[in-house]
Order: structure tokens, then C-alpha cells, then sequence
């Protein structure tokens, strides 16, 4: 059984056919007179060789993973005994299951049908000879194309532009994976958008100042007016949002700029990841500390200074929010801040500007595309977060930009729509899919916005 | 580089298991968050005690765990599903569509629900009438008792003179959960209909009735807390002052810390829920696919587990985690659906 | 143009200057010192409430393991449980009563059985002898041990009654009531009795999918940013991928588990509750975290550094992995820590691809049913037995233990990259 170790079988063939292509293309080299006169560097016909062997055989392997079930099956299916075969395809599945659980477990069939007995030692059978001879392909593919690859090697072939060419697309499929994101995340919450949007009327949702699923927890009350209402729910969001950010970039921009201009490196080298951790608490924690020590806090700071303070605030969720994704800015601008050239300081520097003014008129602008990706990234954070604000500025959706008021955001919406008691069909659960959409066309308009301003700026400073 | 190529070693040995996804062999349970702490704690006996896999079971809440329960027969599909409340009518039609014809329904219980608050304050003795009267959206005017007007009550002693003049400021469940649902249905629809401007609506017009009775104050007097009730009595204790909603097995645990109000006189324990004297508690079930109890390996010893008497008995070891049993009769029968696999009735 | 502070007048102003870089440079340590001060004061509050979770009051029982307990073949089918009562009542032979009996028989763990019979299978010459075993109490015991409870609250207010404490100071003074190392917390699953309660489930599932997350997450993302910054023709269809991926990262990440139902589970068939799948969904969530820390820093390498390359005959290809890459990597490390820890802290989209759930056994492969640490702590925190608490705090030191290692690695690799120059 070569099949459980056939990847790092593949790996280490596609390594000797490397050797064995850099090899040849020193020999023409030093037939046809030194390196100079190959095409492309030896490597480089190596790796075009190593490709070569690893990619079809791959191919063959990721193809078999993905049918091996099927066929196998279906293989199984095909002798099963008439009476279990004349079952819908749903519970001839749970046939083939009993079947694989006598096979791999040892389970004795539950049922006690001997036919179970049978199958499943065919399914062992089947399973065994398809995966050798599978195995033995996958290697015919891999030598066959390796071989034709290796006796191509000349100095006129051009491996360089085929390497690169094929780790272009490579790079290119990369950036695919997240376009089919974005259309997966479209097509995921869409179709329940608009079973929604039937019940509910589309300018009810947009324009609605009204959000209180509770009135339509009776199926005879959806749709109620004024009920599904985001605009508070977006609001809210924007509010919390807004106090993390009042927190999170100043804080952590300064500790971006002191830890790169000014601290010594051993101090940077434990403060910055000691920030890091940050990001790495689990959000209940960050949840629990907000809602029993800085809520209450601030309840009782404010009552003292007369405000009316409800007990669950904007201001105890936003304040946590904020530290929470502080490494998101302090982090990530420290490293562009650190990378722009030493030359361009000494430069300022030499002219005889402090380094206050070197840092605010040479670094900075030049640092600034990265910081304010930073930046943007941390408002991803901050509006994309649940427990904090489930846990301390509770769930009742206010239309209030008043930071010690309770509001509710977006994704907290979501998530307890989604996990909630109702059935999963009513408009009130769907409203979570409606929301999502919402929330997405919305910050893909920010985004969008964002990019032109930075664009405007950036070649402003070029 | 040695750090790199470890992770690089580490990461091809993910690949040297074997692709093929084993059968599955252990049973699948989803379904309410509520019924969760109890389902958990016979498939561990049973998973100790059996030696086989302990069954994997998810909080999902009711409605998601419906929504996949009925996704139809099939190893990919749950076995079971927990629920804090019946199956509706809808949900069985969708099952039936999928496929999912034989659904046996087991009630395993009582949950309790509590109005407590923090020990560090004095214990209430509310009635229905008043916690409807200080949590609902819509309360008859004082002055002419046949309107409705916007809550107006500020304090519990604006409710009922008896009480003391503390804000109304009570923490309870969001309305997309169960918990809520009982709550209103229990306490706010009983308490409203003692009054006479309901009664008469009732008559009049059922659905604006039920919309008056249903819809709870939203100027910040009830504070949608979320589903942690842990984080709900921890608030309490930090603000004595307010009260809050949440199941039984939490007072339960943490009676030390709140204290259960008494409602129509009676207080929150497992005596009074049992007897029925306490009157907010609902029934909690899971639901069973028949096809599936023959062909995936457990099922059948897992329901025997659940309807024991060890477990769900009156001194089983789930009244020991807050669940309240059945009264006897009732449980026999359970008992005996469960051995039978008693198939629910399509509607 | 920014305007330019006037820089050939030094003496005019000098002193102030020289001020405002002095107070810059105290707000920038001030700034860091508040931040610290913050995950010292969380650190703090998480260990004073956590550490106890590692220790675990442990009640010794002289146990015999007599022959007839052990008659029939199979050592399992032995009644394990009444095994424990024998020797709970040997310790206390004046409780009789049914009441009594069953609150004395309370003290000790349920685990207390599991654990003789562990011992049976591990060596079955004990039978036939008598052994003096140290078994877990129950929770509400070791929640007392450790001054929890307040044993001075009227007795309707505890969990344990005044004969329950009587016994317990008895067993106290014959040092039969000890505080031991809880060993149980490191080698088990998960549990729903507090004292039984594990994390290495939890620890093997998130390692196993960070495992996928990280193998996938990190080269496509890189490789995603080489592909945008260095390569894509500047035009609106670039620009309408970088907004997509800028908005990706906002996307809530509970939606992330709907698309991994809908993706891996529903359309490719994967099993539910698996690493697998928890790895794909949290590999496509940390995804635009790392394109954008990736882009953020490959647009940082001055041009001057391609156009040398270029200028003496190397190819794009071997600009950027020779020259741009190196440079830019350590940004793309800090974007990997930052994604990876964020991963490490989410339970919201595995909600929607089954690991919110109760699963004892410990996962052996990516294909098994397996939960992560994130959700273990979630599902504790929301737990009534009060012995959770401190078994919350407990596992939120381990994934911050795990979360260091994790980090260390990548900052290792980022100091190796950086170059100041």
C-alpha cells in the first residue's frame, strides 16, 4: 500500500527530477561552451523539470480524492441486495455507512443483515485495488511527463519564461481565491435575502428607524412596519465603531512611531509583540472584562458627573473594542514606518530638523499608504466584531449616536438571529441574512471611497 | 531556516492520513442551547460507560437545529435534534419534504425560568400582573383603564405600592430566544389578561390582543442581555438594583450569589417547579429520526441512557444539573416511547 | 507640497522644538505604557482567577478490589461505582439513611469510578488486594477547597449541606483531603463535570486547524499580494479586486461560516464539526488580513531597490523573489501573527460548520469531529456549574500560552528578515 504516503511520494520524485534537470543543463552547458550560453540559469530548468513531473501526477491524485467515493459506491451499490437498493438516494446512504462502519470500524451491522457483511468486505476489496492502481498512475504520471521534460533540456529551450510563467499564474489564481470569496459570500446570504425581502419590503429595511424583530416573533405579525428598520442597527454600529477607533488610533499609532523612531531595539523587540497578544485574546475575554468592570465603571463615573448612564454602554464596548485591535495599527504601521529608507531621515535630519519634525514631515507621508491600510483593516475589526458588544452594550437597537446609550451592531444582530429559537424559515431569521448583505454592500462602498481618497493622496505625495 | 522547514515537515504529514473520510460512528445531535447542558451530560455517561464514541452534539439553538435535522435522512444529516420547544407544523412539513417521515419526539423535562436578583438586595414577591405592568410596551392608562398608553412606570413602586422604589431595570433574553418566547407567553400574556382592558380585546380583536401583550417596553427598562447567564447574574451582583431572567440550573448553582423572586407567592425551587405550584416553567424534548436508530452505531443505547430513571428520574443525576422530572406517569409513558419508538403523528 | 518648517534659521526657535519632540516622545511612551498597563491588568485578572483550575482537591479512598467484584471476564461490566460507595462508607460507617448516604457518596466525583477502573485495565493483578487510591472530589468540594464557596453562608444557600462539611473537616484532619496537581486538566477532553474537564481535545483540534489554516492562508496570501502589487496591470478591474478584498476583511465572520456550510460541507461533501473545514473557513477568513499586511509592506520597498535589479538584467520574477520579497517579508510576517491570532480567538463562524459542540474524544486526524480552544472557553463560560469559572480562565492561559508559541516562531522568522537601512 503505496497510497497513504503517495503525496510525499510525488514530492520527493519531483525533487530528483530537479537534480537530475539542473544536472543536464550543466552538461549542455559545458558542451556548448559555459553557462553563458544557456537560455535560463540551470535552476531554472530544474524547477521546469520538477514542474513538469509534480503537476499532471497531482492532477490525477486531486481528481481520484474527489471521485474516489463516488465510485467506490457506486461499485458497492451495484451488488447490494434489491431490497436495499429500493430506497431513496438519502437512505442508501446510510446503507453504504452502515457498509463502511462494518468495513473500517468492526462494527457488527447493527441491523444484522449478512448482506452488510458482504458489502462491506467488497467495499475493503474495492477500495484496496482502486487505490493501487491509482497509485501506480499517479507515478506513470509523474515519470512519463519528466522524462519527456528532461530529454527536452537544451540551451535554446526557454525554462525561464516558462517557470515564470507558470508561477504567474499561480500568483494570478491566488488573487482569484479571494474574488470566488467574495462571490461565494454573495451567493451564500443572497438567496435568503430575498426570501426576506418578500415578506419584508425592501424601503422598510433601508429607511425603517425602527429595529425590533420581537414584534414579529408570531408568524401572523411579520412584516409588521417599521419592525426591521436597520438604519438603528447601522448606526450603532458605526457609533461603536467609531469610540474603538477614537481609542485604538491614536494609541497605536504613537507606540507605532515610538517604538520605530525612537525606542531602543530591545525595548521594540518585546513591546511589539507583547501588542500582538492583543489581537489573540478571545473576544468573550475582552466581552466579560468590558461588561463587569469598565460598564459598571462607567455607570457610576457618569451617574457621579449626572448623566443618565444605562448599564449596558456604546462607550464600555467601543473602549474594549478599541484596545482590542490596537496591534492591528500599532503593528502593522510600526513595520512600514521601520521600512521606509534610513537615507530619507538622515537626509531631514542633516538639514537640521528635530526628529519630531522628520518624523511628521518625512516619515509619516511616507509611511502613509501602509498606515492607512492599517488603519482601514482595524475599522474591519472593529465593525465585524460580536461578543464584546453582545456582552456589554447589549442587544436593544437605539437609534442614538449618544455613547452611553445601549445600541446594538450589525453582526451582533446576525449572530443571535441566526442562532436563535425561532424557526429557521420565518422572516426574522432571515433578516440575519438581509443585514449581512447589507453590511457588505455597505463597507464595500466605504472601501471604495477610502481607496479613491488614498489613491488622490498617494500620488499627490509622489 | 530550520524553523520554516519544521513547519514545511509538520504540514506534509497532515497528508500522509489517509484522504478518505471514514464512515460515521458516532451520533450526531444538534439543536437548543438549553437543553445542550443536558444532553451533554448523558452522552458522556454514556459515551463512559458504553465505550463507545461519545456522541458529538452541537448548540446550534432550536431553529438551526431544526433547520438541519430536517435536512433529510442520511449520514450527512443529524440524528437528533434538541429543542425548547415543540416542533411547528411548518418544521414537520419541511422534514416530510426532505424526507424525514418518522420523527419520534421524547420530552425530557422541565426548565424552570427565574426572576432573581442580587442576594445583597431584598427579595421580591411579584405577581404576573406586575411584571407585565412593568415590563410591557403598552399598559392602561392609571387614569382611565380602559386606554393604553406608553409604559410610563418609572420604579417598581409606581407597579405596586408594596414594592420598593427601585428603576425598573431587568436583564433578560433577546427575543430570538426560547427562553423569551416561555417568558412572555407564561408571564406577560397571563399577567395581562387579569386585566380588564385585555380581556375585553381578547374578544374583540385577537391579533391586536396579542400584539398589546407580547411586546416588551424598549426604553431601556429591559435590557436585552444575550444568551450568557452566567454574565447575567455576574451583572446582578454588581448591580443590585436589577433584575434578571435566566433557567433555572443557574439560580440553582449560583444561590449563593442571587436569590429566585417569589411569583403569585412562590418561590423559585425544584419542589415548586415540579409540583407546578411555581407556574413559569416550559417543557424541553429532542427529536429522534426513526431511520436512523437501526443504522448508526449508539443511538438505541443512548436513548436508553436518557429515559432511565438515573438519569431523568426525580433523583437522577439530571435534576442534579437543574433539570426538573416529570411527574411520575408522565415519565413511564415517555419511557415507554422511547422503547417503542413511538413515531409523531404528521399533521 | 507639505509645507517645509523653516530649517535655515536654526537658533530662532530651537529650544521650542526641542520641546515638542520631548513631549511627542513622552505621549508615544505613554501611549505604549497604557496599552501594556492594559495586558498586564487582563493577565493579571485572567491568572488570579485561573490558577487554581491547575491544581484539584483529590479525596483518599482505601479501596478492595476484592475477587468477587471482579468475577465475571469482562473487567469493564465490574460495578466500578459501587466499588467507590464500599469505601465511602468504610470511612464513614455511622451514616446510614438513604439522604445521608447519597450526600455522602456526593462528595467524591463521578470520575472517582472511571478512574479505578483505569487502573483495573492498566494492571489487573491489583485485584484481590487493597489500595489506598487518591480520587477527584466533587466539584462543589474543590470549589470549597478553594475558598469559593463560602462555607459560612446559612446552609440553603450552599450546595453543600452541614453534615457534607462535618465529613469533609473530618477527612481533613486524617489528611484524607488534599490539593493536588490536576493533572486531568491536560490529558482529557472535555467533560461536563468541572472537576473531570480536559483541554487537550481542544489543544489537538486548534492545532490541527491552525495547522490548515496557516499552510494555506499564508502562502495564498502572499502570493495574492505579490499578485496585485508587482504584477496585476494597474486598471479597474485591480482596483475592484483590492476593494473586494479591503471589504472582505469587514465581512462579519459568523458569515464566513455560512460559507463554509454552503462550500466545503453542503457542495463538496466534507464532514461536519472537522478541522478541515474549520481550517478552510478560518484559512478564507484570515486571508485578506494577510493581503493586505502583505501589500501594505511590498508597497513600503522603495523603488529604487526594483529598479536596480531591473537595471541590471534581472527579470520581474527575479526582482521581486530575490530583491522586493526579502524586504517585505517581515510586514507579511506580522500580517500572518495578527491573522493567525485573530483565528485563534474566533467561535462565530465554526457556530455554522458544527465545532460549537460537545466532543469528548480527542481528535486523532483532520477528519475528526474536533472543537478549539476559543470554543471550549465559550462553551464554559456558559456553563452553570460554578467550577467552570475558573476552568474558563484556565483555558484562556493555555491559548495565550499556544498563542505565544505560535507568535515566537513568526517573530523568530520576522527579526531574521529585517533590514534598516
Amino acid at each position: 500500500m503505496i497510497y497513504p504516503y503517495i503525496i510525499p511520494s510525488i514530492l520527493a520524485l519531483s525533487a530528483g527530477v530537479y537534480i537530475l534537470g539542473l544536472r543536464r543543463a550543466e552538461k549542455v552547458a559545458t558542451y556548448s561552451g559555459g553557462l553563458s550560453e544557456l537560455h535560463s540559469l540551470p535552476t531554472h530548468y530544474g524547477v521546469f523539470a520538477a514542474l513538469c513531473c509534480a503537476m499532471p501526477a497531482l492532477l490525477v491524485l486531486v481528481l481520484w480524492m474527489i471521485f474516489e467515493e463516488k465510485v467506490i459506491t457506486s461499485m458497492v451499490a451495484g451488488n447490494l441486495p434489491a431490497d436495499l437498493l429500493r430506497q431513496s438516494a438519502n437512505e442508501l446512504t446510510l446503507v453504504i455507512n452502515e457498509v463502511k462502519n462494518v468495513a473500517f470500524g468492526g462494527f457488527t451491522a447493527t441491523s444484522g443483515n449478512p448482506a452488510i457483511e458482504k458489502a462491506a468486505v467488497a467495499y475493503m476489496a474495492h477500495l484496496t485495488s482502486a487505490r493501487n492502481m491509482v497509485s501506480i498512475l499517479v507515478v506513470f504520471c509523474s515519470i512519463i511527463p519528466a522524462w519527456f521534460a528532461i530529454k527536452s533540456i537544451g540551451k535554446d529551450l526557454r525554462a525561464r519564461n516558462l517557470v515564470e510563467g507558470a508561477v504567474r499564474i499561480v500568483l494570478f489564481a491566488c488573487a482569484g481565491v479571494a474574488i470566488l470569496t467574495t462571490i461565494g459570500i454573495v451567493f451564500s446570504v443572497m438567496f435568503e435575502a430575498l426570501r426576506f425581502f418578500q415578506a419584508v419590503p425592501l424601503t422598510d429595511f433601508l429607511f425603517g428607524l425602527q429595529w425590533s424583530p420581537q414584534i414579529a416573533m408570531r408568524a401572523d405579525q411579520a412584516g409588521s412596519s417599521g419592525a426591521f428598520g436597520a438604519v438603528p442597527v447601522l448606526t450603532g454600529t458605526f457609533l461603536i465603531a467609531m469610540i474603538a477607533m477614537l481609542v485604538a488610533i491614536p494609541i497605536g499609532l504613537l507606540a507605532a512611531i515610538y517604538l520605530s523612531e525612537y525606542a531602543s531595539s530591545s525595548l521594540r523587540n518585546w513591546a511589539k509583540p507583547a501588542l500582538e497578544i492583543l489581537a489573540g485574546i478571545p473576544t468573550v475575554v475582552f466581552g466579560f472584562f468590558a461588561a463587569l468592570t469598565v460598564a459598571p465603571i462607567i455607570r457610576e463615573l457618569g451617574t457621579a458627573l449626572g448623566f443618565t448612564v444605562s448599564s449596558e454602554s456604546a462607550l464600555a464596548a467601543g473602549l474594549i473594542m478599541g484596545i482590542m485591535i490596537i496591534p492591528f495599527v500599532s503593528s502593522l504601521s510600526e513595520d512600514v514606518i521601520h521600512a521606509v529608507p534610513q537615507s530619507m531621515r538622515d537626509g531631514s535630519l542633516a538639514l537640521g530638523a528635530t526628529h519630531f519634525e522628520t518624523i511628521r514631515h518625512v516619515v509619516i507621508p511616507a509611511a502613509l499608504p501602509g498606515i492607512v491600510g492599517s488603519i482601514l483593516l482595524a475599522v474591519s475589526r472593529a465593525v465585524g466584531e460580536t461578543m464584546i458588544v453582545v456582552m456589554a452594550a447589549g442587544l436593544s437597537a437605539n437609534l442614538s449616536f449618544n455613547p452611553l446609550a445601549t445600541v446594538t451592531t450589525v453582526t451582533v444582530q446576525i449572530v443571535t438571529l441566526l442562532v436563535g429559537d425561532q424557526e429557521f424559515d420565518s422572516p426574522k431569521t432571515l433578516a440575519a441574512f438581509a443585514l449581512g448583505l447589507l453590511l457588505f454592500v455597505f463597507t464595500l462602498a466605504l472601501n471604495f471611497f477610502a481607496l479613491r481618497v488614498v489613491r488622490k493622496y498617494r500620488e499627490h505625495y509622489e | 531556516m530550520k524553523a520554516s522547514s519544521l513547519l514545511v515537515a509538520g504540514s506534509l504529514s497532515l497528508f500522509m492520513v489517509s484522504p478518505a473520510f471514514a464512515a460515521r460512528d458516532y451520533i450526531s445531535i444538534v439543536g437548543s442551547s438549553t437543553v445542550y447542558p443536558f444532553s451533554t451530560v448523558v452522552a458522556e455517561k454514556y459515551g463512559k460507560t458504553s465505550g463507545a464514541k461519545t456522541p458529538k452534539i452541537e448548540s446550534t439553538g432550536t431553529g438551526g437545529g431544526f433547520k438541519l435535522f430536517c435536512g433529510g435522512v442520511g449520514v450527512d444529516h443529524p440524528d437528533m435534534s434538541n429543542a425548547s420547544r415543540a416542533i411547528k407544523a411548518s418544521e414537520i412539513k419541511t422534514c416530510a419534504d426532505n424526507g424525514v417521515k418518522e420523527i419520534v419526539e421524547v420530552k425530557i423535562g422541565y426548565d424552570g425560568i427565574a426572576i432573581a436578583n442580587a442576594k445583597t438586595a431584598a427579595k421580591l414577591s411579584l405577581t404576573r400582573k406586575d411584571i407585565f405592568l412593568a415590563l410591557a410596551k403598552e399598559v392602561p392608562d392609571p387614569a382611565d383603564a380602559t386606554k393604553l398608553i406608553a409604559n410610563p412606570y418609572k420604579t417598581w413602586k409606581d407597579v405596586n405600592p408594596t414594592l420598593p422604589a427601585n428603576k425598573i431595570e431587568v436583564l433578560g433574553p433577546p427575543p430570538t430566544s426560547g427562553t423569551r418566547d416561555a417568558f412572555v407567553e407564561l408571564v406577560m400574556e397571563t399577567g395581562a389578561d387579569t386585566l380588564e382592558v385585555f380581556k375585553n380585546l381578547k374578544k374583540a380583536d385577537a391579533k391586536a390582543h396579542a400584539k398589546a401583550v407580547q411586546t416588551v417596553r424598549e426604553d431601556g427598562a429591559y435590557v436585552e442581555a444575550g444568551e450568557n447567564d452566567n454574565l447575567i447574574v455576574q451583572k446582578l451582583q454588581s448591580n443590585p438594583n436589577a433584575l434578571g431572567i435566566f433557567g433555572f440550573s443557574f439560580l440553582d448553582q449560583n444561590a449563593d450569589k442571587v436569590q429566585g423572586s417569589a411569583i403569585e407567592g412562590k418561590l423559585p425551587t425544584y419542589e415548586t417547579i415540579a409540583d407546578g405550584s411555581y407556574s413559569v416553567s416550559r417543557p424541553l424534548f429532542f427529536y429522534v429520526k426513526k431511520a436512523h436508530v437501526e443504522v448508526i452505531p449508539g443511538i438505541k443505547g443512548y436513548l436508553a441512557e436518557f429515559a432511565s430513571d438515573k438519569a431523568w428520574g426525580k433523583d437522577g443525576y439530571l435534576a442534579d444539573k437543574g433539570l426538573i422530572a416529570m411527574p411520575d406517569a408522565e415519565r413511564k409513558q415517555m419511557a415507554a416511547n422511547v422503547a417503542g419508538l413511538k413515531v409523531m403523528e404528521m399533521k | 507640497m507639505i509645507t517645509q518648517p523653516n530649517l535655515l534659521e536654526p537658533g530662532k526657535d530651537l529650544k521650542k522644538r526641542y520641546r515638542t519632540d520631548r513631549w511627542f516622545q513622552r505621549i508615544g511612551i505613554t501611549a505604549i505604557t497604557l496599552a501594556l498597563a492594559f495586558i498586564a491588568l487582563l493577565f493579571y485578572k485572567i491568572i488570579t482567577e485561573g490558577y487554581t483550575a491547575f491544581i484539584q482537591t483529590k479525596i483518599m479512598l482505601e479501596v478492595d478490589f476484592s475477587e468477587q467484584t471482579f468475577a465475571k471476564e469482562n473487567l469493564a461490566a465490574a460495578d466500578y461505582p459501587a466499588l467507590v460507595k464500599k469505601s465511602l462508607s468504610e470511612l464513614f460507617p455511622e451514616v446510614t439513611g438513604r439522604n445521608d448516604k447519597k450526600l455522602l457518596f456526593g462528595l467524591v466525583s463521578s470520575g472517582a469510578a472511571y478512574k479505578l477502573e483505569e487502573m483495573v485495565s492498566a494492571n489487573p493483578k491489583i485485584i484481590g488486594t487493597r489500595q489506598k487510591v487518591w480520587v477527584p472530589a466533587a466539584s462543589d468540594v474543590d470549589m470549597l477547597m478553594k475558598n469559593k464557596i463560602d462555607r459560612n453562608a446559612p446552609q440553603e444557600n450552599r450546595r453543600l449541606q452541614d453534615n457534607q462539611l462535618a465529613w469533609l473537616d473530618n477527612l481533613h484532619n486524617q489528611g484524607k483531603l488534599e490539593k493536588q496537581f490536576n493533572q486531568t486538566f491536560f490529558t482529557s477532553g472535555d467533560s461536563r463535570d468541572p472537576e473531570m474537564a480536559g483541554i487537550l481535545g481542544g489543544v489537538k483540534g486548534t492545532f490541527l486547524t491552525l495547522l490548515i489554516t496557516l499552510t494555506l492562508a499564508f502562502p495564498i496570501g502572499v502570493a495574492a499580494a505579490i499578485y496585485l502589487e508587482e504584477f496585476a496591470p494597474q486598471n479597474h478591474w485591480t482596483d475592484f479586486i483590492e476593494v473586494n478584498i479591503n471589504n472582505l476583511a469587514a465581512v462579519p465572520s459568523i458569515i464566513f461560516g455560512l460559507l463554509g456550510l454552503a462550500v466545503f460541507i453542503n457542495f463538496f461533501g466534507l464532514p461536519r464539526s472537522t478541522s478541515i473545514v474549520g481550517g478552510l473557513v478560518l484559512a478564507l477568513m484570515t486571508l485578506p488580513t494577510i493581503i493586505i499586511a502583505g501589500r501594505a509592506s511590498l508597497k513600503s520597498v522603495p523603488p529604487s531597490i526594483r529598479e536596480a535589479a531591473l537595471g541590471v538584467g534581472a527579470s520581474k520574477m527575479q526582482t521581486v523573489t530575490h530583491h522586493v520579497l526579502p524586504l517585505a517579508m517581515p510586514g507579511m510576517l506580522t500580517g500572518g501573527i495578527i491573522g493567525m491570532a485573530r483565528a485563534l480567538g474566533e467561535t462565530a463562524p465554526l457556530l455554522m460548520i458544527g465545532m460549537v459542540a460537545f466532543i469528548v474524544d480527542i481528535p486523532g486526524a483532520i477528519s475528526d469531529p474536533a472543537t478549539l480552544l476559543p470554543v471550549q472557553i465559550y462553551l464554559w463560560a456558559d456553563s452553570p456549574e460554578r467550577g467552570f469559572t475558573e476552568k474558563t480562565s484556565a483555558a484562556i492561559i493555555m491559548l495565550l500560552a499556544f498563542l505565544m508559541t505560535m507568535n515566537s516562531l513568526a517573530i523568530y522568522l520576522r527579526k531574521r528578515f529585517e533590514i534598516k537601512w
